[in-house]
């Protein structure tokens, strides 16, 4: 039996990254796994369902950019004030799966979010997983996301972030993901990829990793998807037969890129 | 185990349970006939089908789930009193029985836990039913058949038994017939229909004006609320139903909606109905009561549509290609 009764925790620190983009961190205790997502609400606006940033058991980490109903009321939120939080919903990424493998991380704007929990992950657990490439992707300088944790990244993996609108970067790289894993080639031999981002840029990267040798069922797509309850019985996440929340919100592309090319197929005739 | 019961009897038996249960039953208001708290057993409306399912009992529109006052949330668990839902034909105890797989909150198991089901034979169906093509199943507390002078009262549960221990057993157990049907759905697997042209003429038809979810039994897609009350102290989470007809129903936060067209939509209504549902929990969630062809103001037959496909595959112009053709015979 699930309820809908959310805790309440308080908010320990609130950064800022861009604009509309801030980092909260939330001390709570229910350490959600990476790829997981999180039920969180604030009394009299509503709930939105967002992905736990780094893998801890003492606090949680929301990266939130101000798009809906719910984010823009945490953005008048203050380090001290409380937020109501239910979950952990959904399966994550397999990491029993993972384990012994060399992996590809691949992110695009906020969809850097479940990835760097995963990341978080793998610092912990360095001995069980291979080596690691990240692909980030961003708009432009100003937009990039968790910057001071790229930096200290860079010196662990072999990670590379592309920007797409500046003409000229010093720091990071010009293109597309895409280019730039084509610059950069990962090895591909006993390797699983992880993708987050708009559908968009993850089927041009899925083509890419295709090119390179990895096949789909070794590519990973994290979905996004409207959500009420989070356990599967509002049904408003679902893509065919599949629930986004209770049997995702990661899938493995070869199993839902048929559903996906249906959905679409359809959508594109009116 | 089968009891049996005179037919005059019925209203004694019922007057019985009044008692001790609140009762809720078919009941015609205005025109429309619906599942409703009855006082005397004459208030009952004999009816083909109600026009407006069981559903609303289990999940009323607009129901408090959470309830935020003084900094404090408590959750509502939807206790209520030991009710039996009377006169429920064999398509509404299988509606109840396909809700129970996808709903898992506290609210819906209490009220459920607190509810006995009795169902009624189905004597004159509606033209629009086709329940016996839905793979229906025995589902009941009890369940009432009339044959001649008697009712034949079937038991399915401990529940059912304690409304009836007085009465005496049959002592030859009588197999209950399914009910009488016009119309029939050819096929349930429709996985390969998904990319068929026919169902452009009903998508047009479509006016996404969301009766058919919901008037449709089964459906229980819905959507939580904050509303703040006139007192600005006291915040309620509520339960509203909600339908994957309307546009909105996909919609995320910075206007994505991801099931844009009209015909994404409507074939993910039938397709969930009659395949999806089957491959998650191993049946079919349609259960064949026909209310959805009953309400729908441009009359839209989607079990036709089915037929038709059914009884002649057509063949795929548009992926055809004549270029292809060319180049093979070269």
């Amino acid at each position: 039996m699930i309820g809908y009764m959310p805790k309440k925790f308080k908010i320990k620190s609130v950064k800022k990254y861009t604009n509309d983009v801030n980092l909260f961190k939330v001390k709570c205790n229910l350490s959600p796994k990476p790829g997981t997502f999180l039920e969180v609400s604030i009394p009299g606006v509503g709930e939105c369902p967002l992905a736990s940033c780094s893998y801890d058991n003492k606090y949680v980490e929301l990266l939130t950019r101000n798009v809906g109903k719910v984010t823009s009321a945490m953005f008048n939120l203050d380090a001290g004030d409380s937020i109501q939080i239910r979950g952990p919903y959904g399966k994550g990424f397999p990491l029993e799966k993972l384990k012994g493998k060399n992996l590809i991380m691949v992110a695009g704007g906020t969809g850097i979010a479940p990835i760097t929990s995963m990341i978080n992950y793998v610092e912990k657990n360095r001995k069980n997983y291979g080596k690691v490439w990240i692909y980030f992707g961003f708009r432009n300088e100003r937009c990039i996301l968790l910057n001071d944790r790229i930096e200290k990244w860079k010196e662990k993996f072999h990670l590379h972030v592309g920007l797409t609108q500046d003409k000229e970067t010093h720091k990071y790289e010009k293109g597309f993901i895409n280019e730039i894993m084509e610059k950069h080639k990962p090895k591909t031999k006993n390797t699983v990829a992880l993708l987050c981002g708009p559908e968009g840029m993850m089927e041009t990267v899925t083509e890419e990793l295709h090119k390179l040798g990895i096949t789909n069922n070794k590519v990973y797509w994290s979905l996004e998807r409207r959500m009420e309850c989070g356990f599967g019985s509002c049904g408003r996440c679902q893509i065919q037969d599949v629930y986004v929340c209770k049997d995702g919100p990661i899938f493995r592309y070869d199993i839902i890129k048929p559903k996906l090319n249906n959905e679409n197929w359809s959508n594109k005739k009116e | 185990m089968q009891k049996i019961l005179l037919k005059e009897n019925l209203n004694e038996l019922i007057k019985t349970w009044i008692k001790k249960y609140e009762i809720i039953a078919p009941v015609k208001e205005s025109k429309i006939s619906r599942f409703k708290k009855i006082n005397s057993p004459n208030e009952i409306y004999d009816c083909l089908l109600t026009d407006i399912p069981a559903k609303t009992h289990f999940m009323p529109e607009g129901e408090t789930l959470l309830e935020h006052k003084d900094k404090k949330t408590i959750e509502i668990e939807g206790k209520i009193k030991k009710t039996i839902l009377f006169g429920l034909r064999k398509c509404d105890l299988n509606a109840i029985q396909v809700v129970d797989k996808v709903m898992f909150d506290k609210n819906y198991i209490n009220k459920r836990k607190n509810t006995t089901l009795v169902g009624f034979f189905c004597e004159n169906p509606d033209k629009y039913c086709f329940c016996n093509s839905m793979e229906l199943q025995d589902f009941y507390d009890l369940y009432f058949y009339p044959q001649g002078k008697n009712y034949i009262i079937s038991i399915g549960s401990k529940k059912g038994e304690e409304l009836v221990k007085h009465l005496p057993e049959l002592k030859k157990e009588i197999k209950i017939p399914n009910p009488k049907n016009f119309k029939k759905l050819n096929t349930l697997d429709i996985e390969k229909y998904y990319r068929d042209e026919r169902w452009k003429a009903d998508v047009r038809k479509c006016l996404s004006c969301t009766a058919c979810t919901a008037y449709c039994p089964t459906c229980n897609c819905f959507d939580i609320k904050e509303l703040i009350n006139s007192d600005i102290k006291t915040i309620q989470s509520k339960r509203f139903h909600s339908s994957c007809m309307s546009k909105n129903f996909s919609l995320v936060a910075g206007g994505k909606s991801f099931r844009d067209s009209r015909t994404s939509r409507f074939k993910h209504f039938v397709f969930h109905k009659v395949l999806y549902f089957k491959k998650q929990k191993g049946r079919p969630m349609c259960i064949g009561c026909g209310r959805c062809l009953r309400v729908c103001p441009t009359k839209i037959d989607w079990v036709n549509t089915i037929n038709k496909m059914n009884r002649k595959p057509l063949f795929n112009f548009s992926r055809f290609s004549f270029k292809k053709l060319k180049e093979t015979n070269k």
